[in-house]
């Protein structure tokens, strides 16, 4: 229906065949610049979930042995408990009253409020917490395959540390490592609660203006033509992952 | 060396804590006694619960919440079942289309999906009304069901059923009193995952839902986006948590969830 149009002030639709929504979209400064925002705030999440993920899922598949189940429980929290409730703890965790601006202020670090909520920095924060289970979950399986003494088996030839992770562990990860990276990407790219709620409104991304064209403005013809642009850029992460699993496999 | 184990373990527990932070904090902030939750607290009291339980209007949508997601994951598992019956055993030559298929939507955003799918029922008259909401968070759960299915299914050894036919049992039988209760597990695993993500689905009910059916996280969304945080919600939202995190809990030590899925 992305190639319908619909007339300025009807709701009803003309379903000759047109390219003007996506004329709109590339025209408009305002939807590239949305875009724009959107794939930065994508790929900074992705990239802190890989960060945070990699010691996380590390420790879980070779230190916690009996607490293993117990850690991944936590990890999968924020997967079952949708994308809203914690969200909500997020707003009274960041908000200017809230735990962390509380804390730091009765510690007199700061006199005044630390602005996180409304902000790209609060939508980052919401983001990562919401995906960093896409990210582990691939990861630990993943790490699952490596024997549990490879490290001590690569230090015994002589290998260090550093060495040990670039030319063992991380050569393993990989296959988790972007299978998670295009989870994450594709999860951040098209979430619209967390940015809605956790930018109350003022930061646009390309995810919550298609849901403003569905449900707000119900411009049903233009919100499906957002919808496209978003499956194409899916389409192209899932092929650029696919490239990269192939790549990380003949690599040796 | 052991500085560095240290500081391991430290990133890892930070990480961990920022995990489950927000919901620490969510259920600490339903006993402020205050109407604007602020850090440190003035004073601690039970008295948003006693709200939350007293409102008619919060539990019409709990309840509403409560009939869809139980329907929904019993929905799911049951042709969840169906099919990976057919899928494991059939011997389909199409077996191969079919599941990709059915797992497909597992990757398809739920924005795209929803937005789609507001056309479609506002042509077929569905859009608010109950069916349609119990249609939709059935296909959210079905391929998940099929997924957790698939890989019970697939350790369960199908001579047993044979085995018990050549005994004489009817299919059906045979089926309840041999593969069923092996693959068990799986079925609850299913079944419980199905009813938290439809219970806790937001992002295509609020799409889809109506003033006549509304479920309870669309209330509380359209509450947030409207006034910011009422203290009944965080009320309600604490005791939602606390429900999830046994039946996790629960389901890890029981069934190996993280094992499943």
């Amino acid at each position: 229906m992305s190639i319908w149009s619909q007339p300025p002030g009807s709701l009803i639709l003309d379903p000759t065949p047109t390219m003007e929504n996506y004329v709109r979209i590339a025209g408009d400064g305002y939807y590239i610049r949305g875009l724009l925002r959107t794939l930065w705030l994508s790929l900074s999440t992705t990239a802190i979930a890989a960060l945070l993920a990699l010691p996380l899922s590390w420790w879980i598949v070779l230190r916690a042995g009996r607490f293993r189940g117990l850690m991944l429980t936590l990890v999968l929290i924020p997967m079952v408990c949708g994308a809203l409730l914690p969200t909500l703890g997020l707003m009274n965790l960041l908000g200017p009253l809230g735990v962390i601006n509380g804390t730091l202020k009765s510690l007199g670090l700061i006199d005044r409020s630390w602005k996180m909520l409304g902000n790209q920095t609060g939508i980052l924060i919401g983001l990562v917490h919401a995906f960093l289970p896409l990210m582990v979950l691939p990861l630990v399986s993943a790490l699952d395959r490596l024997p549990a003494d490879v490290e001590s088996a690569a230090m015994s030839l002589g290998a260090n540390r550093r060495k040990v992770w670039r030319r063992v562990i991380l050569p393993l990860a990989a296959p988790g490592l972007i299978a998670g990276s295009a989870l994450v990407f594709c999860a951040a790219l098209t979430s619209f609660v967390t940015p809605l709620i956790l930018g109350q409104g003022k930061v646009a991304t390309f995810a919550t203006m298609a849901y403003q064209q569905a449900s707000l403005v119900l411009d049903w013809p233009f919100a499906s033509a957002l919808a496209v642009v978003m499956l194409v850029i899916l389409a192209l992460i899932g092929a650029g992952a696919w490239g990269a699993q192939r790549w990380a496999a003949d690599t040796p | 060396m052991k500085l560095k184990t240290i500081l391991w373990a430290a990133l890892t527990f930070a990480v961990l804590l920022y995990l489950i932070a927000p919901i620490a904090v969510l259920i600490f902030s339903a006993f402020d006694d205050g109407k604007f939750f602020r850090f440190p607290p003035r004073e601690l009291s039970l008295r948003w619960f006693r709200a939350a339980l007293d409102s008619s209007e919060y539990r019409s949508a709990l309840v509403n919440s409560t009939i869809i997601a139980c329907l929904a994951s019993v929905l799911s598992v049951t042709f969840g079942m169906m099919a990976a019956l057919g899928l494991t055993r059939g011997g389909l030559r199409s077996r191969p289309a079919i599941e990709i298929l059915l797992l497909a939507p597992l990757t398809l955003p739920l924005v795209v999906w929803a937005i789609a799918l507001i056309q479609i029922y506002a042509r077929l008259g569905l859009s608010g009304s109950f069916w349609g909401l119990l249609l939709a968070h059935t296909i959210i759960i079905l391929p998940l069901s099929v997924r957790i299915l698939m890989a019970t299914l697939s350790n369960i050894d199908p001579n047993l059923e044979d085995a018990a036919r050549s005994l004489g049992a009817r299919p059906m039988r045979a089926f309840a009193r041999t593969t069923l209760p092996l693959a068990m597990p799986g079925v609850l695993t299913s079944a419980a995952f199905g009813f938290l993500i439809s219970f806790n689905d937001v992002v295509v009910t609020t799409f889809i839902a109506g003033a006549s059916w509304m479920t309870f996280p669309v209330r509380m969304y359209s509450q947030l986006r409207g006034q910011g945080v009422d203290p009944i919600t965080l009320a309600i939202g604490a005791m939602i948590v606390a429900l999830t995190l046994v039946i996790v809990a629960l389901g890890e030590a029981r069934f190996k969830w993280s094992r499943r899925i």
